[in-house]
């Protein structure tokens, strides 16, 4: 909405209070009928295109929005009956509840009335400014004209419009079903449509910190899948990143023979699906696999045992702590460096080269320069993607479930009685609790968590990076 | 456009409709759709048994029946996602069963029993009474029958290289394991599984049930009926387990070991015996799993006696002709053919019976075995603890004479298998 000269910078709220105090009979009979102040004006294509939007709310609300909404509050209440008839060899059903249905449109019919809601108040508030616009007697625009501006000066609502219809039905509303299902007792024993599942309160929150609930180990699990999760994101993020601007900066050295060869080597590893090389990975280093052959072959099973580090007739590579905590962050730097010092080789060849041909002047070592001038300048252009990294290391699904699921059994029996490994992080945890054991809320709720997590992180190491680590000027 | 086309569509109907009644008489013949699904290896029989289906049926509707691939390893997990989407008759493995029955995923058969009798002229009782015992027990809840049985091959033996142990070496896991040693080869079992090592505690006497809530109720931290603790029977499972010639295998994983060829003998099921009878070439040959000790007595090993169902889905829009189907996918002559075809081993007891399954090594093997076999009843938290404590004793951290330590990490996974379903 355009403002026009001398009218007060007011919310949509104080608009609306003021035309609705102020406004004429059209703008008060616009709270019932929306077309009410345009049709007044003349304005008949916005008046029948209020009126229409208008008049879908009310027929979304009558025949769809009052099955579900009016049961939101309990979930549904009526378990599903079927009786046979043998005439037309069919199941007949009663009219019964699916919880799940009943949330879902639930939800949908709230953001619906949500938008209804803003739209109807700001159209109050829009015909309040037409009615001042007549008073004054300026020109109000033309239905041709409206449409006309969707693609002139208001060619923005038009462009984002179906993004921001995105956003919301693929983004908005899956995530605060998420957020719905956690507070509900969706398990396996309550699956739609064969039985109702029912609002909870804070239970799963309270059976994941321990505080009472319905497993007494799934706090023990969480405590230490979180745990692994933080220090797994932390080296995979760190590792990749040094490693990579290493590795780019061996290859931009003047000193390397064939530097386009290597890069293509180390490329090829990218080439390869990454799922078809974690599995070979999987099972070369599983318990009876080429790798654990070859170490018993040269001795180094027998030594190993000889010293006392396994206990076992193979090398645990992937399937015992410890062991496979760190082949994961080794194999993960073999398939993840590649990419950073494609990363880091862009960057370098950016790199000022006055500032480092006057640093070699004044004599700095390269030590110097690399810890004075390379490390900022790439800390600075790259900083951002590192915490997108972190963030994407704590839902790394790919590299810890292809390496471990199958191979890796817990010896740990208190995170057995909660479905979870030491090797897995919350994201795998959580996959293994829906696809396996269908328990729903305690995977919403540890979504929950994994959503806020990497929302503090993101939101803390933002401000960091942009705020503190210096500014482009610096290196300009 | 979209007008016209609906038009053409019902004009074309309604045209049709009209020729058909001068020629098919007044006599309306509806189209009964129906899904199937079953293994990738299955779907020509499954398609051929299908258009036999039909045919036979032709007086009553025409059959529009498709076809998908769905393993019977994975039915649950797929099935589960979205039951109203799934297939109107599947097939799945035998401990799926309580899962899908709680999801309403599988109807009750006892309540379609007048349909049978209508269509196909029998009675349920004539189904469960023509298929093994065990098989009927393992696919009932509280005595009413949820699955037709269809294979009863989900159970796991001996194989072993006849050219290196003899029939003596391989009826005990002592003489077994001395044997392979001296022949320098492995004997392998997977442990870190509650499928397999569950084995040496149901020929103990041990016992696992499944309530009526979906928990699971079991005994391997007391005392069994035979008289044995569960203490003894994991000092026993770390006796065998610690012998250099045993090698403990991935869930999983077996296929993989016996191509490796380091194996001698291994405790596997049907779907293995191509590779074994492969590597083990002239020497192939299989039997029922030994007995172990437990002190100076040798106990005969139990086993798990699985199945395969083929059931009907509770959602399913056409559940009348979908019930009349999966009988028709299981009956006698359907598991001669999945015999003859498949190799799957039969739970219909003339099949089974027959002169073709008893002269095949594996399926004899699991004939001898299958006395001691039981139909395991578990709900889903019995998987993880199990397989933790079979880990374990695998990798030696339980130590044989540590009696109390055993007995806390028994005490421990009965707690997370007892735990309740949520």
């Amino acid at each position: 909405m355009k403002k026009q000269k001398g009218e007060k910078k007011g919310n949509i709220f104080t608009d609306f209070g003021t035309a609705v105090v102020k406004g004429d009979w059209a703008v008060k009979l616009t709270l019932l009928w929306m077309g009410a102040g345009y049709a007044k004006r003349k304005q008949y294509g916005r008046a029948i295109v209020m009126t229409l939007l208008e008049i879908g709310v009310i027929v979304f609300t009558l025949r769809f929005a009052l099955q579900y909404v009016p049961k939101f509050n309990t979930l549904g209440t009526v378990v599903m009956e079927k009786v046979f008839n043998m005439q037309t060899m069919k199941s007949e059903m009663n009219d019964y509840d699916n919880s799940f249905l009943i949330l879902l449109f639930s939800l949908f019919s709230f953001v619906i009335w949500f938008v209804a809601a803003a739209v109807w108040i700001a159209n109050v508030g829009y015909v309040y400014k037409l009615q001042l616009k007549a008073e004054r007697g300026e020109k109000l625009n033309t239905f041709k004209q409206d449409i006309h501006s969707l693609v002139e000066e208001n060619f923005h609502i038009t462009l984002l419009s179906l993004p921001t219809l995105g956003v919301v039905v693929f983004t908005m509303i899956p995530i605060i079903l998420l957020v719905l299902v956690s507070f509900t007792n969706y398990d396996q024993q309550h699956m739609p449509p064969n039985s109702l599942f029912t609002w909870v309160g804070l239970d799963n929150y309270l059976s994941l910190i321990g505080g009472g609930g319905l497993t007494v180990t799934f706090s023990y699990a969480f405590v230490r899948v979180l745990g692994w999760t933080l220090v797994w994101a932390f080296f995979a993020t760190f590792t990749n990143y040094f490693g990579g601007i290493l590795l780019a900066m061996f290859l931009n050295s003047k000193w390397t023979k064939w530097p386009k060869f290597w890069r293509t080597l180390f490329v090829i590893t990218i080439a390869v699906p990454q799922f078809v090389s974690l599995l070979l990975v999987r099972n070369f280093f599983s318990n009876g696999g080429i790798v654990n052959t070859i170490c018993a072959n040269i001795g180094l099973t027998g030594f190993l045992r000889d010293i006392g580090m396994i206990s076992t007739s193979y090398i645990p590579f992937l399937s015992a702590p410890g062991w496979a905590h760190v082949m994961i962050i080794l194999i993960n730097i073999w398939i993840g460096v590649p990419y950073q010092m494609l990363i880091a080789t862009g960057v370098l060849t950016n790199l000022p080269a006055d500032q480092l041909e006057s640093a070699r002047v004044d004599g700095a070592t390269p030590a110097q320069i690399f810890r004075k001038i390379t490390m900022p300048y790439l800390f600075f252009v790259t900083g951002p993607t590192l915490i997108t990294d972190f963030v994407k290391n704590i839902n790394n699904f790919n590299v810890i479930y292809l390496l471990t699921e199958g191979v890796y059994t817990t010896t740990n029996q208190l995170m057995a009685n909660s479905q979870a490994k030491e090797v897995d992080l919350l994201v795998t945890w959580l996959f293994r609790l829906t696809q396996d054991y269908y328990n729903y809320k305690m995977s919403s709720t540890i979504g929950v968590v994994v959503f806020i997590i990497c929302a503090v992180f993101t939101l803390l190491a933002f401000n960091k990076v942009t705020g503190g680590a210096g500014k482009e000027s610096d290196y300009a | 456009m979209k007008f016209k086309k609906v038009m053409a569509s019902v004009l074309a109907v309604a045209m049709a409709a009209s020729m058909m009644t001068f020629t098919v008489s007044a006599e309306e013949t509806e189209t009964v759709s129906l899904t199937v699904w079953g293994a990738e290896e299955d779907q020509t029989l499954l398609q051929e048994l299908c258009d036999n289906f039909a045919a036979a049926y032709a007086d009553y509707a025409v059959f529009d029946i498709s076809i998908g691939v769905e393993s019977e390893s994975t039915a649950k997990d797929t099935v589960l996602t979205d039951v109203e989407a799934a297939a109107d008759v599947y097939s799945f493995a035998s401990d799926q069963l309580t899962s899908l029955v709680n999801a309403g995923a599988l109807a009750n058969l006892e309540d379609y029993a007048e349909v049978l009798e209508a269509y196909a002229g029998k009675t349920l009782d004539d189904v469960k009474s023509a298929n093994s015992e065990g098989s009927v027990e393992a696919a009932s809840i509280d005595g009413s029958l949820y699955g037709f049985p269809r294979a009863g091959d989900n159970g796991y033996f001996l194989y072993y290289d006849s050219t290196k142990l003899s029939e003596e070496d391989v009826a005990t896991w002592d003489s077994l394991l001395a044997a392979a040693d001296a022949a320098g080869g492995k004997v392998g079992m997977t442990l870190a599984s509650g499928w397999y090592n569950a084995s040496f505690f149901y020929g103990a006497g041990f016992t696992t049930d499944l309530n009526d809530d979906g928990t699971t109720a079991i005994d391997w931290n007391g005392t069994s009926e035979s008289g044995y603790t569960g203490v003894q029977v994991v000092q026993s499972m770390l006796e065998i387990a610690g012998n250099s010639a045993f090698m403990a295998i991935a869930d999983g994983d077996i296929s993989n070991q016996i191509a490796s060829g380091d194996l001698v003998a291994v405790v596997s099921g049907t779907w293995d015996a191509s590779a074994a009878a492969e590597v083990f070439g002239d020497g192939y040959a299989a039997t029922k799993l030994p007995t172990y000790t437990i002190g100076d007595e040798q106990v005969q090993q139990g086993s798990v006696a699985g199945f395969k169902f083929t059931g009907v889905n509770g959602m399913s829009e056409n559940i009348g002709w979908a019930v009349l189907l999966a009988e028709y996918l299981t009956n006698e002559d359907a598991q001669t053919q999945f015999f003859a075809q498949r190799e799957s081993g039969p739970t219909n007891l003339n099949v089974a019976a027959s002169e073709e399954v008893s002269a095949n090594i594996a399926q004899a093997a699991l004939a001898e075995q299958s006395a001691y076999g039981v139909v395991q009843m578990v709900g889903d938290k019995f998987w993880d603890p199990t397989a933790t404590l079979g880990e374990n004793i695998a990798q030696g951290t339980l130590s044989v004479d540590d009696e109390d330590g055993i007995q806390e990490a028994l005490d421990t996974m009965v707690e997370g298998v007892t735990a309740a379903v949520e």
